[in-house]
């Protein structure tokens, strides 16, 4: 699993923070310029970068750091908007509320698909929860209830606080830009703890982990239910900023672009699939706006990426800006190459 | 008594034979993905992709005046030359990594998109059709089926057996076998063990082709076309094991069977989560599959 290690210098842990830090300080900054000259489309963009942001986390969490490719991480994603939606148009338009329910139920059902599909290691995981979502996909497209093919519109907006609600573009990009900081504090946090080594070794050598006594299946279950519970309180996000859900939320399309927006983005990183949602939404937007055919350039560049840079983005970056630091203090050039 | 004979004639004969004739193009390309998974450990997801370009090119072919059986000779031959550039310029390049599991799966993942953007800007999206090359039907057990499916089945079956004598009772299907159990042993022995791994893809990848042309004027051809039929080919696999061609071909029978037949029962639109039913109940008893894998016991 050389070339997607987490990187363990302490070094390259500080250029990983500079690098979060620099994301949302430049986040901050796009807010601000943003909303002085009164921007909507690029503020609704970013916000819709920083929802599959989410997701792309919490494929990271699996692929990067418990080393299980996950291929139907839409299928929690789409949960949560499903969720999300019924809830705002039935119930309550209290976006705490619907944020709640949304992560517990969301990790109930990331529980049921855990179970069935942690039992299978390696690609017959990644082919199960490909299955999982496509099944379940199908299920949504065919069921009358729930809108069938054209999903559900006219949700309302939810409410933050009494004033400000997600019908205000600043308003609700600076929520999701609070959401994902949130998110990648805690599993940066995680990371740190015992239970994130004990992942990250999972991920190194499974075999070994079990040898000295612990119990993989359970890590992985648990790794399982927080990367559910994570897509689904991003997908609760999806509906509130679009104003409808569609079966097609839960595609493997969906699974797939967070797949490779955490490639290009650098695996194991967790800073980098952010950078890479944000720079591929837009390079889908951009490119869209020239030809229908934009799945093509990123399908190249995703390609490109994998035999070139299988580290992605911020995993060749991080290094150099170590080695950088380094030149800088006048210690001797290390060449902080892994894998 | 005779109300179930009847039943079984008029009713479920019908299912059988109709899901036999889906179920051997099923195991044309479940016998590709296991066969390229087998010796390459690459988890093939375009493959769905060239079984569109399969069902394209035969649509190109007729549409130039060839017949449709030099079509269906002629596509599986342009199929297996486009699988061994793709194995020599692309797959080869993440395949000594050490991560080659996720690495091949994911640039295949890409490739896929690719190739069905290119097949949508060349052919547009809008479904396609060919002639049925074989007219009229002919009576079984008082029942009247079409001769292409008929067709199908035989010409499938045929494909199916060449592959498997071509694995297991040929000297080259011998060198494939060992490559897989030793790639190491096998190439100190001076086999090109690269070569046979180009043609091994390629040979699952012309399998994917020939099931494409078959198909192609049962359903019609769109640039998405594999997606469906790739999800039921990848149950199939990991219910018959991984790399496994006797899996494979059990598997794909039985499967297309309990789809055909619980069609009788239940909506069409229950039939994958019931095939993927199957699948997670087999995995539970035995999470590897049914069967072992290619070169191994």
């Amino acid at each position: 699993m050389g070339e997607f290690s987490r990187p363990a210098s302490s070094k390259q842990i500080n250029s990983l923070r500079l690098l979060a830090v620099l994301f949302f300080a430049i986040s901050c900054v796009f807010a601000f310029i943003a909303t002085v000259v009164e921007d909507v489309f690029f503020l609704r963009l970013a916000t819709e970068a920083m929802i599959f942001g989410g997701l792309a986390l919490s494929v990271d969490l699996l692929l990067g750091i418990t080393g299980l490719l996950p291929l139907g991480q839409a299928l929690f994603f789409g949960f949560g908007a499903y969720a999300a939606a019924l809830i705002l148009k039935n119930w309550t338009v209290s976006i705490w509320l619907v944020l709640l329910a949304c992560m517990l139920s969301s990790a109930l059902v990331g529980l049921v698909a855990g179970l069935i599909a942690i039992r299978s290691k390696g690609v017959y995981f990644a082919l199960i929860s490909f299955g999982l979502a496509q099944v379940v996909s199908k299920i949504v497209f065919n069921t009358v209830e729930l809108g069938a093919s054209d999903g559900i519109i006219g949700v309302p907006n939810a409410q933050i606080l009494p004033g400000l609600s997600s019908g205000q573009p600043t308003v609700f990009f600076l929520f999701a830009l609070m959401f994902i900081a949130l998110v990648y504090s805690l599993l940066n946090y995680l990371m740190k703890t015992p239970y994130g080594r004990q992942l990250i070794a999972i991920k190194a050598n499974e075999h070994r982990v079990a040898f000295l006594g612990f119990n993989t299946w359970r890590f992985k279950l648990s790794a399982f239910v927080l990367a559910a519970s994570i897509a689904g309180t991003s997908g609760a996000l999806y509906p509130m900023l679009r104003g409808f859900v569609s079966p097609e939320l839960m595609f493997f399309q969906v699974s797939g672009n967070a797949i490779i927006n955490v490639i290009v983005g650098g695996t194991g990183t967790l800073i980098g699939p952010l950078y890479g949602s944000a720079l591929l939404t837009g390079l889908r937007s951009v490119v869209g706006s020239f030809t229908p055919h934009h799945q093509l350039v990123i399908g190249v560049l995703f390609m490109i990426v994998v035999i070139l840079f299988p580290r992605g983005i911020i995993g060749y970056l991080a290094p150099m800006l170590d080695r950088r630091c380094q030149k800088g203090q006048g210690t001797v050039q290390q060449e902080a190459r892994g894998g | 008594m005779a109300e179930a004979l009847e039943w079984m004639q008029y009713v479920l004969a019908p299912q059988v034979i109709n899901g036999a004739s889906i179920g051997v193009a099923v195991v044309l390309m479940a016998l590709g993905l296991t066969i390229i998974f087998g010796l390459l450990d690459v988890i093939n997801m375009a493959h769905g992709e060239f079984y569109a370009m399969g069902a394209y090119a035969a649509v190109i072919l007729i549409a130039i005046g060839i017949p449709f059986w030099w079509a269906l000779l002629l596509t599986p031959l342009f199929m297996a030359v486009v699988g061994y550039a793709v194995e020599r310029t692309l797959i080869q390049r993440v395949f000594h990594s050490k991560d080659r599991h996720t690495l091949t799966l994911l640039l295949t993942f890409g490739l896929a998109i690719v190739l069905e953007d290119v097949l949508k800007i060349a052919f547009g999206a809008n479904p396609m059709r060919i002639e049925t090359p074989i007219g009229g039907s002919i009576e079984v057990f008082g029942l009247f089926f079409p001769n292409y499916r008929m067709f199908v089945m035989g010409m499938g079956s045929a494909i199916v057996a060449a592959v498997w004598i071509f694995i297991f009772r040929t000297r080259v299907g011998a060198i494939v076998r060992a490559a897989a159990f030793d790639r190491h042993m096998t190439a100190s022995l001076g086999v090109p063990v690269n070569k046979v791994y180009a043609l091994t893809f390629a040979l699952g990848v012309a399998l994917a082709g020939i099931a494409g042309v078959l198909l192609a004027p049962i359903y019609s051809v769109f640039p998405t076309m594999g997606r469906d039929f790739v999800l039921i080919a990848f149950s199939v696999v990991i219910i018959g094991g991984m790399g496994s061609i006797k899996g494979a071909v059990i598997a794909g029978l039985l499967l297309t069977q309990i789809q055909s037949i619980s069609s009788l029962y239940i909506s069409p639109v229950w039939s994958d989560p019931l095939l993927f039913g199957c699948m997670v109940l087999v995995l539970m008893w035995r999470p590897q599959g049914l069967f072992g894998r290619l070169g191994h016991g």
